[in-house]
């Protein structure tokens, strides 16, 4: 079973991924912040990580550097999940290294699908 | 539409201020949420005046706020939000001219704000209370890692004083997040300067915040900015290659651009920057404790 850590400052978007992710599988662990993710992250080593870009401590842009420093995560898929302007998205999230990007609003339905696309298939849920 | 209240920020937690402020933000392209700590420091760096800040409730329940930064020449609307399922209701504008008002009482001649570029509904309102563009700015970010260019020339790093004081040289005029009373209300403000061989010459200033380095501004004096540029950027990258970059309302006329897109620089989104008037005799608030109708006039 894949453990899936989305960092997401809006319970709302998290209730609503859980119920979606658990729904097929995933186990689904969450933080609100940069700082909590970052330990929830270390702890437990998920298969995915999802990173809200804009959170109330540090963006995600920055959290991100600050996983890829915990040697166990450094191959770990970590995906952007962001309302930015659909424009400057690609390249962003490619200067920063991540895996690839989820555009919101999410669209719950695909959701679950999005995800599977970045995990090994071993991991899969 | 229905009236709200409008109380002073100042009466409200950072703690309540934040719980609104993210809601009224949740569907935002960019939301840019906040928590305590950061707002204290958003306060405090911008001078935002809590008093002159206001929030609009209808009993009970937040339905909006806007903040107002106050420096002697000019004011600053800023944070201003409403809650999603109370918009096109005339709470934003009863928030702006609230806080154009109040600029007014304090006799400020100019009012300054950014909005986002594609926030349609901000700009319409802003231009219908006469507020004008006066430039496009791009917020750039530059991933951890050492510099992308080797660069000759020689280096000297300032010191905090230093570095305020060349920064205060900056022809005027500045955006509120870049001007100088800005960086002198930042913590670990430092520079550098370049010295090329070819002439060229110019300083850097930035803050080395906890989680990245910030609020740079740069500056040639004398030749070739894209040259002073990708120097200064090489000697700041050699100093610090394993820390992120947020640099907010760059200039799209700013002549060093090309030099940060070749230090590895990526644009995340940009903002315009408006200005407009304090509102005079509108009737409208403050009133603590009064209600305001969306044309500002005050209803007791």
């Amino acid at each position: 079973m894949a453990r899936v850590l989305l960092v997401e400052d809006n319970p709302h978007h998290v209730e609503l991924a859980r119920r979606v992710l658990a729904a097929r599988g995933y186990e689904v662990l969450t933080a609100p912040d940069g700082e909590s993710g970052l330990q929830v992250a270390r702890e437990q080593l998920p298969d995915i990580i999802l990173l809200d870009l804009g959170l109330p401590d540090v963006d995600g842009q920055t959290l991100l550097g600050w996983l890829r420093r915990v040697p166990e995560l450094k191959d770990t898929p970590i995906i952007a999940v962001t309302a930015w302007p659909a424009g400057a998205v690609p390249d962003m999230v490619a200067a920063y290294g991540f895996d690839g990007y989820i555009t919101k609003p999410i669209h719950f339905s695909a959701f679950a699908d999005q995800i599977a696309t970045y995990l090994p298939h071993s991991a899969s849920a | 539409m229905n009236p709200c209240q409008l109380v002073p920020a100042s009466h409200f937690t950072l703690e309540q201020l934040v719980e609104a402020y993210n809601h009224t933000r949740v569907d935002y392209m960019v939301p840019m949420p906040m928590n305590a700590a950061r707002l204290a420091e958003y306060i405090h760096v911008y001078d935002v005046d809590m008093e002159q800040s206001v929030v609009a409730v209808d009993g009970e329940r937040v339905l909006g706020l806007a903040m107002l930064g106050v420096r002697p020449d000019r004011a600053w609307v800023t944070r201003l939000g409403v809650l999603p399922n109370r918009r096109r209701r005339g709470v934003g504008e009863a928030l702006l001219l609230y806080l154009l008002a109040a600029s007014d009482r304090l006799g400020i001649s100019l009012v300054t704000l950014d909005v986002i570029k594609g926030n349609l509904p901000a700009h319409t309102l802003f231009v219908k209370w006469g507020f004008h563009e006066t430039r496009e700015m791009i917020i750039l970010r530059r991933p951890p890692g050492p510099p992308q260019h080797t660069a000759a020339g020689r280096c000297r790093w300032l010191s905090r004083a230093e570095a305020l004081a060349v920064a205060q040289t900056r022809p005027r005029p500045l955006t509120w997040i870049n001007d100088t009373a800005s960086l002198a209300h930042a913590d670990c403000v430092l520079g550098l300067t370049v010295n090329l061989p070819c002439g060229s010459r110019g300083w850097l200033v930035f803050q080395k915040h906890r989680y990245y380095l910030t609020r740079l501004t740069m500056a040639t004096v004398e030749g070739d900015p894209t040259a002073v540029g990708r120097a200064l950027f090489y000697y700041l990258y050699q100093a610090y290659p394993d820390i992120d970059t947020n640099v907010e309302n760059v200039a799209v006329t700013n002549p060093h651009l090309a030099a940060f897109l070749d230090a590895g620089f990526v644009e995340a989104f940009r903002r315009v920057e408006m200005y407009g008037q304090p509102l005079h005799g509108c009737g409208g608030g403050p009133w603590p404790g009064g209600t305001v109708s969306p044309s500002g006039k005050a209803r007791r």
